[in-house]
């Protein structure tokens, strides 16, 4: 299956961007956790390592056999999230999470793929200029219940990931008006109804700090505060690796993960959110090329939503750094601490490498 | 499956770029905004970074000691050892608990009690579990730090009088200091919760005893944990102050007063240095410091007998006989009479229509002033008084430092009362009737002063018109000496020899008598109650005790000291004051005369 050809389209620039982000993610990961018992570093370059086996495993399967299976993977996924909340155990007031001996597995995460296949799958045949009603429905289900089941958990935060992988489905689709307004009726039913009866009263308090994050300076709007006095302080050059006094005296909350932005912005400053930045942009900048050059609608679906779910994420968290989202959960793809997320990333950015290979080949 | 190749991408290919064109337009807004936090906002978020992780610490100096004149401590620091548990350092808190219940010999629900009123704290906080800790409690927890390195011991400077209640109106004692006086600015820039003097030296000297806070800059983390230190200036220790205070006839002073109510002032005559000063009853400044219980405060605030006020700057009395001395100066001053005009004495005389009698009522007889001094006639100084009128007599009351405040380097001093006929009209709207100034003549009626003021004017006579400045504080206040008063010397004269004879001849201060040290005095016993209410109320005259004064000083020529003694309700005079001041003269002169 791996002939000559397949290996010749390769893409390497896109490999070495991955691991590129994740060594700086590395890096930061260090200088925010050395202090702790637990090697965070060390565990996460062992995560990169099994991220890329999968990933060039999953290169020897075409795309859209993968597409083609993805109802299977998409019910067994389901199937997983409705177990764990019925079975689960609660680990840090959520049932996110799968115990294993040694680790633990979020089945939200990998969830994320799996619902971009299905998709794919729904739309990979579609041709018609703007989406249909009967289109939209199926997709919004498809993206629908996942997302129910995992802000049931609750994971909110993990649940708004599906968001842009739906709006990117929708935006290759074609989407009129009359859709759109029906989106933004449904969007706010939904808002209203969970506002009152589902988000928790921490939740609310978050948004709300979003409004006012002065407010209140050592409460929820806390957070937020020292993530943006950390940046803040950093300055144009920051004040040096290992050396930002808001992350090693630890006053900036959840450093290795959700707010490792702020690290960065911190210990290397403004030029090494640039660095970072365009690093990250580069890398997007390569998945896009991939879109063009993708020889089917699959394709083109596929490259498209991940690319999408990346932006996605990468936004959410940034702007959270600084204040301008909620403080949502949501982590810094290929940067933050976190197998589940770093291993569904890496499966990702595998399926945009296959897209690319396969270009020429006709199945 | 050929068609694929051929497929048309382009209008997904067109809405892809066009998110993608959206995409790029956030990332540049992006970077503005991290562009304005970190450059255009920088500083300011740069200064909170700092203030965050700076934290300030204030460290305390330590007081000033405070001495007697040949350097024996008065008031020092020890310090206090108490035992606090840092919670993160035990391995189990319940045996941590229990194992510390066993050594401080306290109950463990009062230690989990106390933890668990400041379990808010971060747990490498320490929480004090025991105060005033004893040096066996000490040692037990210092073996068992291996063990129980949980528990630490702390220590704390904490004010001490070594000699408890001696002197303790001079010193004052230390109290923390109130809202108030932190906004007032008296205390500088005290915080809540210091302790600062309140009365006495402690009070007067409050400023140089304190010395000044030291800075200590440090880095913590977000739980308030220290994690090193960036710069300290050291606290300056407070002013040792020596006091002219001597400590051996301060307590010889104390001693006599024990069981009674009164005061006693001993001083230099020369300088005005207060070798003793005692009240009584006194207090036990330390008190003040180790907390009272409730009803130990309200004892010493509710009783009677107020032993936290200082009376020999606050008390005012009658200065009754010791007044007579002033009268003198002013009848020879004025010409009403010298040394050798005589006053028949047959017990009682009638003036303004008024009868007035004489102590002594079988009568002194004929004699001159010197004698009437000598035995404390109140006849010549009645027929004194009439001729010199209320106004001459004022004059002179206050030409001898009476009516106003001596300048003690203490608080709270009081004035006492020179009547004339201006005051009472003042504060009665009454004319001033010429049968006052007779009462006045023998110092009774409103004339009131303070024992300090007796010493002084005593000191003004020794001095021989020279008067003393009286302070507490060794070394200053010795600039220029006052200007010596209105008062020719030769005119003391008389008044001294007749101080000189009341003591050595048989007079009514005789019990002061020191052989061979000349002390010079005048005895008087003021009556609490005037005469016509004794005998309104039909009361036996002898029940009602008068108050007993003594003051004098000693040696007659070149005078080194002074002392002035005054028991409340102590009886007559010579009897009860006047050997009091005897054995202090006494205690003077084998420590200081050669």
């Amino acid at each position: 299956m791996l002939d000559r050809t397949l290996l010749r389209h390769f893409d390497w620039v896109l490999l070495g961007l991955l691991i590129v982000n994740c060594l700086i993610g590395v890096a930061a990961i260090y200088s925010s956790s050395h202090y702790l018992t637990t090697n965070y570093a060390v565990r996460q370059v062992f995560l990169l390592a099994v991220g890329m086996i999968l990933l060039v495993v999953l290169l020897a399967l075409d795309y859209n056999h993968l597409v083609t299976y993805a109802v299977y993977f998409y019910f067994g996924c389901l199937a997983i999230l409705a177990g764990i909340l019925v079975f689960g155990k609660l680990i840090a007031g959520t049932k996110s999470w799968i115990r294993l001996p040694f680790f633990q597995i979020q089945p939200s995460e990998i969830t994320k793929v799996v619902v971009i296949l299905m998709l794919a799958r729904i739309f990979a045949e579609f041709r018609k200029p703007r989406i249909t009603l009967g289109r939209g429905f199926l997709s919004g289900a498809v993206v629908g219940v996942p997302f129910c089941l995992v802000a049931l958990q609750p994971d909110l935060g993990t649940a708004l990931n599906y968001v842009p992988i739906f709006i990117g489905a929708l935006i290759l689709a074609g989407i009129d008006r009359r859709m759109l307004a029906l989106l933004l009726i449904v969007a706010i039913l939904a808002g209203l109804f969970g506002w009152n009866f589902l988000l928790k009263d921490y939740q609310k308090q978050r948004i709300l700090t979003l409004l006012s994050p002065g407010e209140d300076p050592l409460g929820s709007g806390y957070h937020i505060l020292q993530s943006k006095i950390a940046v803040g302080s950093g300055g144009f050059l920051g004040k040096g690796y290992m050396k930002g006094t808001q992350s090693q005296l630890r006053f900036l909350p959840a450093r290795h993960t959700d707010f490792i932005f702020s690290v960065i912005g911190e210990e290397f400053g403004f030029l090494g959110v640039v660095i970072t930045l365009t690093l990250f942009f580069l890398m997007l900048l390569r998945m896009f090329q991939s879109l063009m050059l993708a020889r089917d609608r699959t394709g083109v679906y596929l490259v498209f939503m991940i690319f999408i779910l990346f932006t996605g994420q990468f936004f959410i968290n940034v702007l959270m750094t600084i204040g301008l989202f909620p403080v949502a959960g949501i982590p810094l793809p290929l940067l933050s601490y976190g197998g589940s997320s770093l291993i569904t990333n890496c499966i990702a950015v595998s399926l945009v490498m296959n897209v690319r290979m396969r270009r020429f080949v006709n199945v | 499956m050929k068609e694929k190749i051929y497929e048309d991408l382009s209008g997904i290919r067109l809405r892809a770029r066009a998110a993608f064109l959206v995409i790029k337009i956030a990332f540049v807004l992006l970077l503005l905004t991290f562009w304005r936090i970190q450059i255009l906002e920088h500083s300011r978020y740069w200064r909170q970074s700092e203030a965050n992780r700076i934290r300030e610490m204030i460290l305390p100096p330590q007081r000033g000691l405070i001495m007697d004149r040949d350097g024996r401590i008065l008031a020092m620091n020890n310090a206090a050892f108490q035992v606090a548990i840092i919670r993160e350092n035990a391995r189990d808190l319940e045996y941590s608990y229990e194992k510390a219940a066993d050594i401080l010999e306290l109950d463990q629900e009062v230690i989990q009690q106390r933890v668990a009123k400041y379990a808010a704290l971060p747990a490498f906080r320490p929480i004090v579990i025991k105060e005033n800790l004893r040096h066996r409690e000490v040692a037990r927890v210092e073996s068992r730090r291996s063990e129980l390195p949980e528990l630490v011991i702390q220590a704390e400077p904490k004010r001490n009088y070594p000699n408890t209640t001696c002197a303790a109106h001079v010193l004052g004692y230390l109290q923390e200091v109130s809202p108030e006086e932190i906004r007032s600015g008296r205390y500088g820039v005290r915080r809540a919760g210091s302790l600062v003097g309140k009365t006495g030296i402690e009070r007067q000297y409050e400023e140089r005893l304190v010395g000044s806070d030291g800075v200590k800059l440090e880095i913590v983390d977000s739980l308030g944990r220290p994690m090193g230190e960036i710069s300290r200036k050291d606290p300056v220790k407070g002013e040792d102050l020596k006091l002219t205070i001597d400590l051996d006839l301060q307590k010889a002073a104390e001693k006599e007063l024990e069981g009674r109510e009164g005061a006693v002032v001993v001083m230099t005559a020369d300088r005005g240095e207060i070798l003793a000063m005692a009240s009584f009853p006194t207090f036990d400044p330390n008190k003040f410091i180790n907390r009272f219980t409730p009803e130990e405060w309200l004892d010493l605030v509710r009783s009677r007998e107020h032993p936290l006020e200082n009376r020999s700057i606050r008390g005012l009395y009658s200065p009754g006989s010791i007044f007579k001395p002033v009268m003198a100066l002013a009848g020879l001053s004025n010409r009403e009479i010298n040394p050798g005009t005589s006053f028949y004495c047959s017990g009682g005389v009638t003036i303004y229509g008024h009868p007035f009698h004489c102590w002594f009522r079988p009568g002194h007889g004929s004699m001159d002033l010197a004698h009437a001094i000598q035995n404390s006639c109140n006849i010549y100084f009645y027929q004194l008084g009439k001729r010199l009128k209320i106004d001459r007599i004022s004059e002179y009351a206050r030409l001898m430092g009476l009516g106003r405040v001596t300048g003690i380097d203490l608080e709270g001093e009081k004035a006492g009362l020179v009547p004339d006929p201006d005051w009472k009209r003042r504060t009665q709207n009454l004319p001033w009737y010429p049968g006052e100034t007779i009462s006045v003549s023998i110092g009774q009626g409103p004339l009131l002063v303070t024992p300090l003021q007796a010493a002084c004017v005593t000191g003004i006579i020794a001095g021989r018109g020279m008067p003393v400045r009286p302070h507490l504080l060794l070394g200053e206040s010795d600039g220029e000496r006052p200007a010596r008063v209105g008062i020719l010397p030769e005119v003391f004269s008389p008044v001294i020899r007749g101080m000189w004879m009341s003591v050595n001849a048989g007079g009514t201060g005789h019990a002061a008598r020191v052989e061979g040290f000349d002390v010079c005095g005048k005895t008087g016993s003021t009556q609490t109650i005037g005469r016509e209410t004794i005998e309104r109320l039909g009361m036996d005259r002898t029940s009602i005790k008068t108050h007993s004064w003594f003051s004098g000083f000693a040696p007659r020529d070149n005078p080194g000291v002074i002392v002035t003694v005054l028991v409340e309700r102590g009886g007559m005079g010579g009897a009860t004051a006047a050997p009091v001041a005897g054995r202090l003269f006494r205690l003077y002169r084998r420590k200081y005369a050669r």
